[in-house]
């Protein structure tokens, strides 16, 4: 298992179940695989303490890795239901969803993987196994969230541009001599040399080839 | 096709109302013959009787006839005469001239006799006399009749015209005789008489010249006095006095009565009565033919009607899906409908005329063959006849049909047979079978075949039996499930904690023995609870065995019985009860036991539908109590039997040799027998002698305590 990244701050385990018994079992077991869990009595509760944490926090929800292991039959809003709600709020690939089926739930939980839940696990569950999933479920949100920080990173480098240093990275990308990106612009050499090196500066680069990689890696093609 | 009850039928089925004759009707019809007739005759007389009276009135005119012609011709010929004599008077005439012309006179005219020549006072002057006939005056003398021809010359003087005298009878030589009358002629010169011509006439001869001028005359002609004597007569017939006609006939100075007699007689009535007699029984004969027309139009009418209601009722036959089936009083078959053909699949023929028809089982023709002599020998409850006769009959034995006329309404249900030996059930209406006259020839039948109906029940009884089965397992699934949730959370719950714990001890630190016993409680607590769950199902599982009471094994069978009778009749199956005196009774939970009755005898029935031939099928249920604390059931059947194979699995849940079978049976019959203390067990090949051929049969034996 990989240590996450400290920087994205503790990971946390949602457990959503109507059985407390089982809640409590499960934050137990999380427990001592010195994992943080927090656990919700219904759907409704889960979702309204996210939404609440998302609009306080200014990153957006989750702030740290997370994962929620979801019963499938509660009374009230469902595992499924909630599910789909969560797909709506955008959480999902960042918060991945295993759920905790009985043994005539295991089809419509067959049906939520496809629509991008990470796992089902049936009841009874080994235990351990369980954790197992739980980690590589958290260690899945870390990178997602990771990607998603430094995407927000490369926006703000992006903004930082003046216009006409954007249309020079554009040429710059694509591999341009100075030569040519001035004749394009009608600027002289000199002037593009300057462009190029803030640029560099304010990308945090320090050849073309890196910053064209790092703009593709972070999925930022500037417009 | 139309047997030989061909023609009571038909009676029955126009319906029409027979010509039954009452009196009345008898004496009207006598009456209108009566006055037809009465009315022919008086026709008849009436005709007869105007006929002869145009016959009397015809004769009496044509006498009448006779008599004015020969009246006038008389006068006539008497006249002319006169005329002839007139030149005979002229005194000029000489003496001899005179001779010669009186002797042609007389020869002209026969009825003149003789004719004298007298002078003015009377005196004879001449004298010539006919040679045809004899003298007129030999034995009578001309001196006798004297005065006569005086008393008329002197009218005759007197009067200037010639007179007749009065006539008289002068006899001649032989008897014979001849009447006479004379004509005094007058002869004048200057106002005087200068004498007179007397001429004789033979009234006879006058007569028979008169006659002449009626060729064909069918009468006698007489002149008469005015007494009725007759003087002279002519013709050639006599008259018979019926028609008669008289005639004065005027002649100078005299008149003489002249009669004419028809020589026809009354008109006879014997050929008028034989023309009558024609006539009216031509007239009778025309009636007749009419009246016979009439009927042969009406007869005509009544064959139609007759050939449509046929027509009819074949159309109505054919197109029946009941079949038709009719009896005689000996129980011979006497006619069927083509559906009834149709049902049992025997040609007509094949049934016509048969007392013990083809499509009686034959295990049951000792049966049948009881019931219909039982049901034969009852009265019918004719319209007419009083209900009592038929309520005397005697009670039926064999079957429950005590009145067959009364249950005609209502019908009964039998079972027959097809020609491939299939069994099927019917239901039977009969109504008596009565012919034109009333009299009650036998039994019409209408039979349905029952067995679609018979189908569509055993199928929805299946389907309410499946449906409880379903229903009774979704109620079992229901509560595993619930069981299963209420269970599988505690152990869950048990399993994390268990892990965790081994997780803690994996990985020791100063912290962990707390949280191990923290955890090893709620362990403790996790495994209480599904302790508890298990208590309480263990306590609803035991709370059904409050349920026992003591039954009567009569009324344990008597509630499974209609409905294991309803499914043997399906399959054909009989049902033997052996139930030991006194009736024993059990302790138990009835409906659970009812269910294993049931379970064991429907097991029993399907055992042998497919190899067992309907004849064999008998279920033998019999109770006894062998011992003082059990009762023991036992169900015999002569089924296939139970393989070795299979008799190792029986008993095991979820094992069945039927597609549809659920596998539940018997393991439910053997747990609900345990659950009383008793024991459930089987022997096959089947104790008792119910075994067949290539049908060991299986008996099926629980015992439960006595009560």
């Amino acid at each position: 298992m990989t240590p996450l990244d400290p920087s994205l701050g503790l990971p946390v385990v949602y457990i959503v179940d109507d059985e407390d018994v089982v809640r409590d079992a499960l934050a137990w077991l999380l427990r001592s695989r010195r994992l943080l869990s927090e656990a919700f009595d219904s759907a409704e509760a889960f979702e309204s303490a996210a939404l609440q944490r998302a609009s306080e926090h200014a990153g957006g929800w989750p702030s740290a890795p997370a994962c929620v292991l979801l019963d499938v039959r509660m009374p009230g809003l469902s595992g499924l239901a909630l599910f789909e709600r969560m797909v709506e709020h955008g959480w999902v690939p960042c918060v991945p969803v295993i759920f905790l089926t009985g043994h005539a739930d295991v089809p419509t939980a067959v049906a939520a993987v496809k629509r991008g839940a990470f796992d089902f696990v049936e009841k009874p569950f080994s235990n351990n196994a369980l954790v197992d999933r739980v980690e590589q479920a958290l260690a899945l949100s870390a990178q997602v969230l990771g990607q998603r920080r430094q995407r927000r990173q490369w926006d703000r480098r992006l903004a930082d541009l003046t216009e006409r240093e954007r249309e020079v990275m554009l040429l710059v990308i694509e591999g341009r001599p100075n030569k040519l990106i001035a004749d394009e612009l009608h600027i002289s050499v000199r002037t593009v040399e300057v462009h190029r090196a803030r640029i560099f500066e304010k990308m945090g680069v320090k050849s073309a080839v890196e910053l064209a990689n790092s703009l593709r890696d972070a999925g930022r093609e500037p417009a | 096709m139309f047997g030989p009850a061909g023609a009571p039928y038909f009676a029955i089925l126009l319906n029409r109302p027979r010509p039954s004759v009452p009196g009345h009707a008898r004496w009207r019809r006598s009456l209108v013959w009566g006055a037809l007739l009465t009315l022919l005759a008086v026709a008849q007389g009436l005709l007869l009787m105007l006929t002869v009276s145009y016959e009397s009135s015809r004769a009496q005119d044509q006498a009448e006839a006779v008599a004015l012609e020969v009246a006038s011709e008389a006068k006539r010929q008497v006249t002319r005469s006169i005329q002839d004599l007139q030149p005979l008077t002229w005194p000029a005439i000489g003496d001899i001239e005179w001779d010669v012309r009186a002797d042609q006179l007389l020869q002209a005219r026969r009825e003149l006799l003789r004719l004298e020549r007298r002078g003015a006072s009377g005196n004879l002057l001449a004298l010539s006399e006919g040679r045809y006939g004899p003298a007129p005056f030999t034995r009578l003398r001309r001196a006798d009749v004297e005065p006569e021809v005086e008393t008329a010359c002197s009218a005759a003087r007197r009067a200037a015209t010639p007179a007749f005298t009065r006539s008289y009878y002068v006899p001649f030589e032989g008897g014979a005789g001849v009447e006479v009358m004379d004509l005094c002629v007058p002869l004048q010169i200057e106002g005087r008489a200068a004498g007179f011509l007397v001429a004789t006439w033979s009234l006879p001869q006058l007569l028979e010249s008169a006659l002449a001028a009626l060729p064909s005359s069918r009468h006698e002609l007489s002149f008469i006095e005015s007494d009725g004597s007759r003087l002279a007569r002519a013709g050639a017939l006599r008259g018979f006095g019926v028609y008669v006609a008289e005639r004065i006939v005027d002649l100078p100075g005299r008149s003489l009565m002249l009669r004419a007699d028809s020589a026809a007689g009354r008109p006879s009535l014997i050929p008028n009565l034989a023309v009558a007699l024609v006539l009216g029984l031509s007239l009778a004969l025309t009636a007749l033919v009419l009246l016979l027309a009439r009927d042969v139009r009406r007869r005509a009418q009544a064959e139609t009607a007759l050939a449509e209601a046929l027509a009819f009722r074949k159309a109505m036959e054919d197109s029946l899906s009941t079949g038709l089936r009719a009896r005689d009083l000996a129980g011979r078959i006497t006619y069927v409908n083509p559906a009834f053909c149709a049902m049992v699949g025997f040609a007509a023929e094949d049934l016509l005329g048969t007392f013990v028809p083809p499509y009686w089982p034959q295990e049951r023709v000792q049966e049948y063959s009881r019931r219909q002599a039982s049901r034969l020998s009852l009265q019918p409850v004719l319209p007419e006849s009083a209900p009592h006769e038929a309520q005397a009959a005697p009670e039926v034995v064999a079957e429950p049909i005590q009145q067959p006329v009364r249950a005609g309404r209502e019908g009964f249900e039998t079972e027959f047979m097809r020609r491939n030996g299939e069994r099927f059930p019917v239901m039977i209406y009969e109504a008596p079978l009565v012919d034109g006259t009333g009299r009650h020839t036998g039994w019409m039948s209408a039979v349905l075949d029952v067995t679609e109906q018979r189908r569509v029940e055993d199928l929805a009884r299946q389907q309410q039996e499946r449906l409880q089965v379903s229903a009774r397992l979704a109620t079992v699934g229901e509560m595993a499930s619930l069981l299963s949730h209420e269970l599988n959370q505690p152990l869950a719950a048990i399993a994390s904690y268990a892990s965790a714990c081994l997780n803690l001890v994996d990985q020791p630190d100063a912290g962990t023995p707390e949280l191990l016993r923290d955890a090893l409680q709620r362990v403790a607590g996790q495994a209480e609870r599904a302790g508890r769950v298990i208590r309480s199902v263990h306590d609803f599982v035991r709370r059904r065995d409050q349920h026992q009471e003591p039954v009567s094994c009569g009324q344990l069978l008597e509630a499974v019985l209609p409905l294991v009778r309803l499914q043997a009749r399906k399959s054909g199956t009989r049902i033997e009860l052996m139930l030991s005196e006194p009736t024993p009774s059990v302790r138990c939970d009835r409906t659970m036991v009812e269910q294993v009755l049931m379970n064991l005898a429907r097991n029993a029935i399907q055992s042998m539908e497919s190899a067992t031939p309907p004849p064999s099928r008998q279920l033998r249920i019999a109770v006894s109590q062998p011992h003082p604390r059990w009762v023991e059931f036992s169900l015999t059947d002569a089924g296939s039997g139970i393989g070795p194979d299979v008799a190792e699995r029986l008993f095991t849940p979820f094992f069945s040799t039927r597609a549809e079978g659920m596998g539940l049976g018997l393991s439910l019959c053997r747990t609900v027998v345990e659950q009383h203390g008793g024991e459930l067990d089987f022997e096959s090949p089947a104790p008792g002698g119910l075994e067949r051929q290539g049908c060991p049969g299986t008996r099926f034996r629980f015992t439960l305590p006595a009560a």
